[in-house]
């Protein structure tokens, strides 16, 4: 059957992907292989499964973030010779460059109840997250995460010897002080934890090896997907997953296409903190052999990036973690423009509404703030000398320093300290918190911000044990997908610190059930 | 791919090998394709060292004869120039791989004069050896720079051939470049020192990430972070940065 025999005659693309179907299955293996692609051209109808396979594991993991590792180490522990496939030159991808926090209601430390910071709960970590998202989210996926958020910080400080920051914030949307910190601020210290647990289970991991295809039969709900092929370096391999494919391959927030399909507002102008990995190829083929995704268009921007280049460097997490404890935002008039514990749609599109040349918004703070989220002297000494914290020992010379009028500075500071003092916002209606410091002696810091893409909230369909599901509601057999390349978790808009949590649950899920799959 | 190609790479391998004896300048140059010795040097003796028995022929063939290829790189009988490749392979020599070499495209690859073939080449082989090779001789990148230094394909690739694509372990840069400590220290900025390509936040990375050998090198951290001032031996356009990085030890 040629392809422009087909187009003569009229065929439509479902009847053309059904006979391919059919005509896979009666060629058994080495058979046609399910093929969205390009439809109604020639490689979509004639794309051959493999002859054979280069490399057969049990479990092959996509990605090697959070999620990717905790599913390969989950893998293995359950029996499954598993492999790691990482197309970028290093590991980790966005996760080794995250900031390190981690949302959880408890953990086997209590550093919660050792602080003395009031209640938390399962249920209101489930209804904080279900209210950040609108209530777009899942709620039986919301629950698994939360359920098992404290199990799975615990497994990575125990097995990983993960170590945590004597600290624990209230970020933007959450009510709870509930966000963890590792000892470095850094997520590598959970990539390394994980890694090493499993790398002890035997994981391997290759590096450069980028994904290419999925290779499915068919899309009968029984048909199960059966490996991948991989690009690495020259060479194009097929390789066998007999078990499980778990795609762990993050978002796209890097891939500016399909950023504007599904959000034109996302211009390539803006500033992204992601590692330029992190592009959507993977839902795309996952798209073709049939998955279904959801919340597509929910794409986050970060408020507090480092306004140049867009990243998240250490500083830019001090505007996230800094409101529970009494910083403030303000523009360049001096005056704040936004209730700093809102969540982060809100705080970006606030600064973006700004107008024209308001880029960057501030981050104020002074020297007796910085201690209670984990800030330290040391950095903002060091990002002094950067240019990324600008110091005035008054609030007059921080002003005319960030070309803000001295006296407007002055009385949107001294107004914040008496909401403090009254418990009341009545400029912005924050919920103000006992935990927040008065800022009345300086010197005084600002710290430059803007709003950069940052984490996609939707992505692949999947239920409660990380399989991912078709179009029509049915289990893909074999395929799994865990951290910010699935979708639902975080609905319209993600609360901070809630992402490590996902990728961590939910690729200990994956990784469970693949290596329980039958070969 | 490596199937295909055999291990020709032992062609770089036995020049290696081969203890550096006399060289000079060919009488000219202004062949297009010479395809002997003779058409640049005129006699042999000219190139030769002065106790050298006279040597009659053309080409290689008249060398091969007393000196075999050693595709075990363990040639210390009569040795020969090692550097026969790199002076041979400059842009102005505009000589051919075949000028000594022996090759029927997807069969026999050799060297005139030698019995034993060295290996099987396709002819995609054939070409990506040609534009390796050039480039190892004269590019403005690390594989040029490492020929000058007489490092030819096996000091970073051992004996096999490599793919295109493949990479090179850190411990084989590490072999002459290390300890990576000591790297550290002479790239810590002294503005900055925590802005530091060997001990950055992403722990150990591979040498090969950064330093690209056939290709301009490229610092990872600039991908991110956009505007930082960071230079890289052997980017784009040549050396530059010059007391950035470790030397061989």
């Amino acid at each position: 059957m040629k392809d422009g025999d087909s187009e003569q005659k009229g065929m439509s693309r479902r009847s053309l992907l059904k006979g391919a179907a059919a005509v896979g299955a009666m060629a058994g293996l080495g058979g046609l292989a399910l093929n969205l692609a390009a439809p109604g051209t020639a490689e979509a109808i004639t794309k051959k499964l493999p002859q054979k396979w280069d490399e057969t594991w049990d479990v092959v993991v996509i990605g090697s973030g959070f999620a990717g590792l905790a599913a390969a180490a989950e893998a293995a522990g359950g029996g499954a010779k598993t492999v790691i496939l990482e197309k970028m030159p290093i590991y980790g991808g966005n996760s080794i460059i995250n900031g390190g926090g981690y949302a959880a209601w408890d953990e086997e430390l209590h550093l919660r109840q050792k602080k003395n910071l009031g209640n938390d709960s399962v249920k209101q970590h489930i209804d904080d997250t279900l209210k950040g998202g609108d209530f777009f989210n899942m709620p039986a996926l919301v629950e698994v995460m939360a359920k098992e958020a404290p199990d799975a910080l615990n497994w990575m400080i125990n097995e990983g010897g993960a170590q945590l920051s004597d600290v624990l914030v209230i970020g933007g949307g959450h009510t709870a002080y509930r966000a963890h910190f590792s000892a470095h601020n850094s997520g590598k210290d959970y990539t390394d934890a994980l890694k090493k647990i499993a790398e002890k289970r035997g994981v391997k991991m290759a590096l450069n090896s980028q994904v290419t295809w999925i290779w499915r039969k068919d899309a009968d709900p029984k048909s199960p997907v059966l490996g991948v092929e991989v690009k690495r370096g020259a060479k194009v391999l097929n390789i066998k997953a007999k078990k499980a494919l778990i795609l762990a391959s993050g978002g796209f927030s890097q891939d500016v296409e399909m950023r504007l399909a599904e959000w034109p507002k996302l211009v390539k102008e803006f500033n992204c903190t992601n590692q330029k990995g992190a592009t959507g190829e993977m839902i795309r083929f996952s798209k073709a052999v049939g998955a279904d995704t959801l919340h597509m268009n929910f794409i986050q921007l970060f408020p507090f990036a480092e306004p140049e280049a867009g990243i998240l460097d250490r500083p830019a997490v001090y505007g996230f973690s800094g409101p529970g404890v009494g910083v403030i935002y303000v523009s360049k008039t001096g005056k704040r423009f936004v209730n700093e514990l809102d969540r982060r749609d809100v705080c970006a599109f606030a600064q973006i509404a700004l107008g024209p040349n308001m880029k960057p918004a501030y981050t104020i703070f002074t020297d007796a703030i910085p201690p209670k989220f984990g800030g330290k002297p040391a950095e903002i000494e060091a990002g002094m000398k950067k240019g990324r914290f600008i110091k005035g020992e008054t609030i007059a010379e921080l002003a005319k320093k960030i070309g803000a009028p001295a006296d407007v500075l002055e009385k949107t500071i001294k107004d914040h300290n008496r909401y403090i003092a009254e418990g009341k916002d009545p400029e912005f209606n924050k919920p103000m918190k006992k935990t927040m410091i008065p800022m009345d002696k300086g010197p005084y810091y600002a710290l430059p911000m803007w709003p950069a893409v940052h984490h996609t909230m939707g992505g692949l369909r999947i239920n409660t044990n990380s399989q991912v599901v078709d179009v029509f509601g049915a289990v893909i057999p074999h395929l799994y997908a865990a951290g910010e390349v699935a979708g639902g978790v975080h609905g319209s808009n993600r609360l901070g610190c809630n992402a490590t949590t996902e990728c961590v649950v939910f690729g200990r899920i994956a990784g469970k059930n693949g290596a329980k799959e039958k070969a | 791919m490596a199937g295909l190609f055999f291990n020709v790479l032992i062609i770089c391998v036995f020049l290696v090998s081969l203890s550096p004896a006399a060289s000079a300048a060919p009488q000219k140059t202004n062949l297009s394709k010479p395809q002997s010795c003779t058409g640049c040097h005129g006699e042999f003796s000219s190139v030769l060292p002065a106790k050298h028995p006279r040597v009659a022929g053309k080409d290689i063939s008249a060398c091969t004869s007393c000196h075999a290829p050693d595709p075990q790189n363990k040639a210390t009988a009569k040795p020969y120039s090692s550097k026969l490749h790199l002076s041979h392979m400059q842009p102005d020599a505009k000589l051919d791989c075949l000028a000594c070499h022996t090759w029927k495209p997807g069969k026999a690859f050799g060297v005139k004069g030698a019995k034993k073939p060295l290996g099987t080449l396709p002819a995609e082989g054939m070409d990506q050896i040609r534009q390796i090779f050039a480039s190892w001789a004269s590019s403005k990148y690390l594989d040029a720079h490492h020929g000058k230094k007489n490092v030819t394909c096996s000091g970073c690739h051992d004996r096999k051939l490599p793919e295109s694509g493949d990479t090179v372990a850190s411990d084989r840069c590490l072999a002459c470049h290390g300890d990576i400590e000591k790297l550290a220290k002479k790239t810590e900025p002294k503005d900055f020192p925590d802005r530091n390509p060997h001990k950055s936040h992403l722990g150990t990375i591979d040498c090969v990430v950064c330093h690209k050998t056939h290709q301009p090198s490229k610092a990872y951290c600039l991908d991110c972070h956009k505007n930082f001032n960071m230079k890289i031996r052997f980017g784009e356009g040549g050396p530059g940065a010059k007391n950035a990085s470790g030397a061989a030890k």
